[in-house]
Order: C-alpha cells, then sequence, then structure tokens
C-alpha cells in the first residue's frame, strides 16, 4: 500500500439521527461532516440505516479526494443516562466506510458511561403518557 | 491486528466453546478470527484480520455471555441488521432485582414468550441484566416495553402498547414492500431528498425570512 494516511470518524448515532464527522487524528482539524438531516426528506428517516449508508458514502468520497486512505472509527451512542446503544445508523454506516475502500484499522466504543451521574428523569412510577 | 478483549460469567465459559469446541471453531470457521479463552477467569480475546468483524464477534460472545443460546446468538453473524442490546438492572437492590426479573418472565415465562411473539426479537432475562436480540424497530419496541415493565406498569397496559406497536409495524413493512418493487423511484420513496426538494426547502426558508 502506498502512504498511509489516517483520518478519525467519529459516528453519533441515535434513534433520531446519525451524523459523522471526520478528523485528522489530533482530532482538531475537521476533514468532512455530515448528517442524517442532509440527506433525508423525511424527519423520521434521519436515523434510517440506509440514509446512514448514503452519508457515509458521500463523506467517503470527500476523504478519497483528500488522499485519506485508512480511518479509525470512533462510535458512540446518547450515553450518560440516555441509551446506551447505538442507533441503527452506525452499523451501516461502518459497513458503508468498508465498502467504499477505506482501510478501517480499529472500531472503537465511545460512548459516554457515567461514573454514577445524574439521575434518569421518570421518577418511580415511570414516565406518564 | 484489531483486538478486543472480554469477560463473561464463568458458567457461560462452556456455552461459548461448545461441545469439543464446536461453537469456538464455528465462529472461527466463519469469520477469520481467533478466540482465546480463558477459562479460569472468563476472560476472552477476540483477535481478527480486519476490524469489522471483531466488532460482530465480540456482540455474538457479549450475547453469548448474557444468556442466549449459540443458535440465537449466532443469528447476529448471519444478518447484519439484527442488533445486540442490554438493559442493565444494576441499579436495583437485590429484593427488587428479583421481583423485576419476575415481572419481565412472569408466571411460567408467559411474560417473556408474549414479548418475543410480539416483538419479534429474542429475549434473555440474565443475571443483573435483559438482553435483547432483534431488528432495529423489535429491539426498540421490546426495550420500551421492558423498561415499562420495570418502571412499575401493569401487565395487561405493556401487553397493549406491543399489540398497538405490532399493528404499527406490520403496516410500515408493508408499505416497504411498495417501495422495494418501485425501481424507478425506490431513492425518493426511501427517503432520499431530491433535487427538487433542496430547491423547495430553501424557498420555503427564504419566505420564512
Amino acid at each position: 500500500m502506498a502512504e498511509e494516511r489516517k483520518a478519525i470518524a467519529h459516528i453519533f448515532s441515535t434513534f433520531n439521527n446519525t451524523i459523522i464527522t471526520v478528523t485528522d487524528i489530533t482530532g482538531a482539524e475537521t476533514l468532512a461532516k455530515g448528517s442524517g438531516g442532509m440527506i433525508a426528506k423525511a424527519d423520521r428517516d434521519e436515523s434510517s440505516p440506509y440514509i446512514a449508508m448514503k452519508l457515509a458514502m458521500q463523506i467517503a468520497d470527500k476523504l478519497k479526494e483528500q488522499g485519506i486512505n485508512t480511518i479509525l472509527i470512533k462510535v458512540r451512542a446518547w450515553g450518560g443516562h440516555k441509551s446506551r446503544s447505538t442507533g441503527p445508523g452506525a452499523q451501516a454506516a461502518i459497513r458503508a466506510f468498508a465498502r467504499a475502500g477505506l482501510r478501517i484499522e480499529r472500531i472503537e466504543d465511545n460512548t459516554p458511561v457515567p461514573h454514577d451521574g445524574t439521575k434518569r428523569p421518570g421518577g418511580r412510577r415511570g414516565r406518564r403518557v | 491486528m484489531p483486538t478486543q478483549h472480554l469477560k463473561i460469567p464463568l458458567e457461560r465459559v462452556g456455552v461459548l466453546i461448545g461441545r469439543e469446541g464446536s461453537v469456538k471453531s464455528y465462529i472461527e470457521s466463519k469469520t477469520s478470527c481467533r478466540i482465546h479463552v480463558n477459562s479460569d477467569e472468563g476472560e476472552v480475546f477476540v483477535e481478527c484480520d480486519d476490524a469489522l468483524s471483531v466488532f460482530r464477534v465480540a456482540e455474538v460472545v457479549k450475547a453469548i455471555g448474557r444468556g442466549f443460546s449459540p443458535e440465537k446468538a449466532l443469528k447476529l453473524l448471519d444478518d447484519d441488521e439484527l442488533i445486540f442490546d442490554v438493559i442493565s438492572l444494576s441499579n436495583l437492590s437485590e429484593r427488587a432485582l428479583k421481583r423485576i426479573k419476575g415481572r419481565i418472565i412472569g408466571k411460567n415465562g408467559k411474560t417473556r414468550r408474549l414479548i418475543e411473539e410480539l416483538t419479534g426479537a429474542y429475549v434473555s432475562v440474565y443475571g443483573k441484566t435483559v438482553s435483547l436480540i432483534g431488528y432495529i424497530n423489535q429491539v426498540r419496541i421490546a426495550r420500551e416495553a421492558i423498561e415499562m415493565l420495570i418502571n412499575g406498569v401493569q401487565h395487561g397496559t405493556v401487553y397493549s402498547f406491543m399489540e398497538r406497536k405490532r399493528k404499527e409495524m406490520e403496516w410500515e413493512a408493508l408499505q416497504g414492500i411498495i417501495i422495494e418493487r418501485g425501481g424507478e423511484n425506490a431513492e425518493e420513496e426511501r427517503g432520499v431528498k431530491t433535487e427538487a426538494d433542496e430547491t423547495e426547502e430553501k424557498n420555503t426558508e427564504e419566505k420564512q425570512r
């Protein structure tokens, strides 16, 4: 392989949206970014796997223009006292990156986990709708 | 080479390995990964050639560690869209834990069975966790139903909630079939913005100004 040019892809995947930001390895310089809303027509589609795939493909194109060939993926969900599992878009986006020909060096879970943080809303009797 | 460290309960180590290593070697043959198990500590070390499968194999190992049978956990390898989700009950006291687990399982496993039938996801209640395997919308509904049970909602209310959600799910699946058939407009129907949409959006934005 030619010269290895690395970047970090931060995938923030929730049940309502998928946001991808690609930075250089210091994390300070953004190379490309995008969110589900830039592609989806309806608000409810923003988090769908298909949209996440499209989004990742677009971003992969931008990266290739900049000569990036290796990425390190950091996935995160809402975390904290909210859902700690990633949304439907994360898997799809990772797969799309792999298919686009970018070498994936590592996948990390970057979900914030509280060392006993704030209380989850809802109270003893749960959320009453 | 991408690797991952995991820890599973000692009593699940035997399930992960399988009779004469059958489960372990099946995973290894399917994914080009190597799984090293420390049977004294329950530590599992997954080593693969590509980062993508490390992620997936780690989930399979976690699923087996969370009480799923190998048959159910291995479906994660075959279908990329299946999701493995864990609900933690570790914040409950010992007595509450027993009570809540009983609520989720139900008499003779009635509630657990109903959750599985109505949402289509697999449910495993094990130790201090409830784990789910299924497609994203199935897991979402099952998770919400289980959280309702944890919060103390009556079983009947939860059943009718799942029933309602199942009908919505069936309706959406029906629309999905229609979209799959429509070849030309498929892109648009799957919710991807077209150029016409973008200009329309700009117009409305300008109007608002």
